[in-house]
């Protein structure tokens, strides 16, 4: 599939990326050296270049401090609990995958006995499977790991009917508002881009009645009314969205296509649709976020056995007993494949509309 | 003339169903679905604002969008909102919190992108990459992280800091300047990307030559940063600070996850004060009373944007 290999070509290419810059600014630096030996480059200018780097760097890792705290916070293995006395090295002691263990318990897929009748005979033929061990907690100490993954089956529970449901709506909305013209058009754009600049905060302020309106038709506590709420305040953000990709497709595409007979049906399904790949995948992995991490709505709606993974992070801190390291683990695990897919995803939002719509 | 013909003349006399419009019916499902989980309870909240709705009254006897047995009390609610000291000392520190983190928004948003934009510093593509990882944290998680770093303990990071400096140890959350100093910062780390990302590609934009003229005629650092820089940036940075405001103003998690607004109740912003008043202490009349100022104070900032904003370029060069 062409998506799957831009993905994997996207991916390669940060990765270079990553790899190479320090490689170059390694071999920019011995360049500068030598220039300065050979007396094309003055002392002070060497000076301020390096100094100004070194300045930058600093202030970056100092910005990105806090996550590193996190992340070696989550593999030491000394770490009390967050009420505890303990001292900061930059290292840990006694790194461990332990906590890790803790978060994800048994990985274990169990044994099955399969049977197969043949036919017309009374022989049966059984395979019994092995029972596959990913990962059996007890191996690491851990004798009581962490709800992770009933958190985790509640969360794609509730995300993926907001991906479906939400994506039904988005798509043939945001074609309409790129290529048509019609009343209201304007409007809706406006209102669209309006909600999703400033409207944040609209969601929390009308939960009361929300919420009145859920329990009054028993729909509290329900994962895919939850979804379809995520999915409403998925649409204004990603229908603009996929509007603004679909309109980088020129328009003689659709027209050479119209020349050649095609019905409009067809010009959305061979040329708007494949070329407006990358834009869909986009605002799948949008979608897709939106009920994977949301929280207060999810935390006011469900109860224990139906939180989803922010609301089973926040239900943690609360925990004394749980030790720093443990609660870290759980949070990175939750964090960081949402980081890696975000930042990958939010390549592709061009420049101006980074501006519309990625405020926290 | 045939009846298709006719029929065809009929609509293009009809200018209210152009067949162009009929593309509205694509839009059409997606607007309801928003307006049905977004406008509809704004208009219920109404109603409920007037009356004096508790989880008691309010369910009982059932019925989809009625008021059961709650009973109407016109404009009490607003008359007891406007007269309790704890709305007005909510919204007064709703509003610093919005000037304090905007100040610091600002303030740090340019200060890093000065840093990472200057022509000394090698390598700056990559360090702009790194610094907006944070982007892309959920922000449950990253308020989570803070409220870790801000822990009363000793083991809390601030604490650990502070006592490497030789000062004591502050109860963060417990002190009610502390923890909005907390907030403040958190909220700072909450926006930075979003604001260093704004104002490295204002500073890309100011043309080199105006610097280059600058140098020429004497001007030092800071000489160019105030007359060449500043002057240019001014108005991105403007928009950008309209739409940080008013994510500050209706900042709910940071609040409720470090302590609640608390110490007693001294910290609640203002989304968190009507979320309290309606889900702990069960006043769903007066909540949503509370509710619908901070909507008032959000459409003042929806009516600044639209006035100052960019929105307007955004839509008509679609």
């Amino acid at each position: 599939m062409s998506l799957v290999s831009l993905v994997a070509e996207k991916i390669a290419d940060d990765v270079r990326n990553v790899v190479n810059t320090p490689r170059e600014l390694a071999v920019e630096a011995r360049y500068a050296v030598g220039a300065y030996r050979r007396g094309e480059l003055s002392a002070l200018q060497l000076g301020r270049t390096a100094g100004a780097t070194a300045f930058a760097v600093l202030v970056v890792a100092l910005l990105l401090f806090p996550i590193y705290w996190i992340a070696m916070s989550a593999i030491s293995g000394t770490g009390g609990s967050v009420y505890a006395a303990g001292g900061f090295s930059f290292f840990p002691e006694n790194p461990s995958v332990q906590p890790f263990v803790w978060v994800l318990g048994d990985l274990i897929v169990p044994p099955l006995a399969i049977s197969l009748n043949v036919p017309f005979t009374e022989l049966a033929l059984v395979f019994n499977t092995p029972e596959i061990a990913f990962l059996d907690a007890s191996d690491h100490g851990v004798d009581n790991p962490s709800n992770f993954k009933q958190y985790f089956v509640n969360s794609v529970i509730v995300s993926v009917p907001t991906l479906i449901l939400a994506m039904c709506v988005i798509v043939p909305a945001a074609y309409a508002l790129s290529r048509r013209e019609f009343i209201m058009r304007r409007k809706v754009l406006f209102g669209y881009v309006l909600f999703t600049q400033v409207g944040g905060g609209l969601g929390i302020a009308s939960l009361i009645a929300l919420y009145a309106m859920f329990v009054q038709v028993g729909l509290n506590n329900n994962r895919l009314a939850l979804a379809a709420y995520y999915a409403a305040t998925a649409v204004p953000f990603n229908t603009w969205l996929l509007k603004t990709y679909m309109d980088g497709i020129p328009v003689s595409y659709e027209e050479a296509a119209l020349v050649d007979g095609a019905p409009p049906w067809r010009v959305v399904t061979e040329i708007i649709l494949p070329l407006s790949a990358a834009g869909l995948a986009t605002v799948t992995i949008f979608t897709f976020l939106t009920g994977w991490m949301e929280f207060v709505v999810a935390q006011t709606m469900l109860s224990a056995d139906k939180f989803t993974l922010p609301v089973g992070l926040f239900a943690l801190i609360d925990e004394y007993s749980i030790p720093w390291a443990r609660f870290s683990a759980f949070a990175l695990t939750f964090a960081s494949p949402v980081m890696l897919v975000y930042l990958f995803a939010q390549r592709y939002i061009e420049g101006g509309l980074s501006f519309s719509g990625m405020e926290g | 003339m045939s009846t298709t013909s006719r029929i065809a003349d009929r609509a293009a006399a009809f200018p209210a169903i152009e067949r162009e419009d009929v593309s509205l019916l694509l839009v059409l499902p997606g607007l309801f679905l928003f307006a049905a989980f977004m406008f509809f309870p704004m208009l219920y909240l109404l109603g409920i604002s007037f009356t004096n709705a508790r989880p008691s009254n309010l369910f009982a006897g059932g019925g989809f969008l009625t008021f059961g047995e709650a009973t109407f009390v016109g404009l009490q609610n607003y008359a007891a909102v406007l007269s309790d000291g704890k709305f007005w000392n909510s919204l007064g520190t709703t509003w610093l919190f919005v000037a304090t983190s905007l100040v610091l928004k600002i303030g740090l948003g340019l200060g890093v992108a000065l840093v990472v934009t200057n022509q000394r510093v090698r390598g700056a593509r990559f360090l702009r990459s790194l610094l907006i990882v944070p982007m892309g944290l959920p922000a449950i998680f990253t308020i989570t992280i803070w409220r870790g770093i801000f822990s009363s303990a000793q083991f809390g990071l601030a604490n650990q800091l502070l006592n490497w400096l030789g000062a004591g140890t502050v109860a963060w959350l417990n002190e009610r300047w502390a923890a909005f100093f907390a907030y403040n910062v958190t909220e700072m780390w909450l926006a930075y990307p979003f604001m260093v990302i704004i104002t490295v590609s204002a500073l890309q934009d100011v043309p080199k030559e105006l610097h280059e003229a600058a140098m020429v005629d004497g001007a030092g650092y800071f000489a160019r940063f105030l007359h060449v820089t500043l002057p240019s940036v001014k108005r991105p940075v403007l928009f950008a600070s309209i739409l940080t405001a008013a994510a500050s103003f209706q900042q709910f998690l940071i609040p409720y996850a470090f302590n609640e607004g608390g110490p007693a109740r001294l910290n609640e912003l203002i989304i968190v004060y009507g979320y309290r008043e309606a889900f702990q202490f069960s006043q769903y009349g007066q909540g949503a009373a509370i509710m619908l100022v901070a909507v008032a104070f959000i459409g003042a900032f929806m009516w600044l944007n639209v006035k100052k904003g960019r929105l307007a370029d955004g839509v008509d060069e679609a």
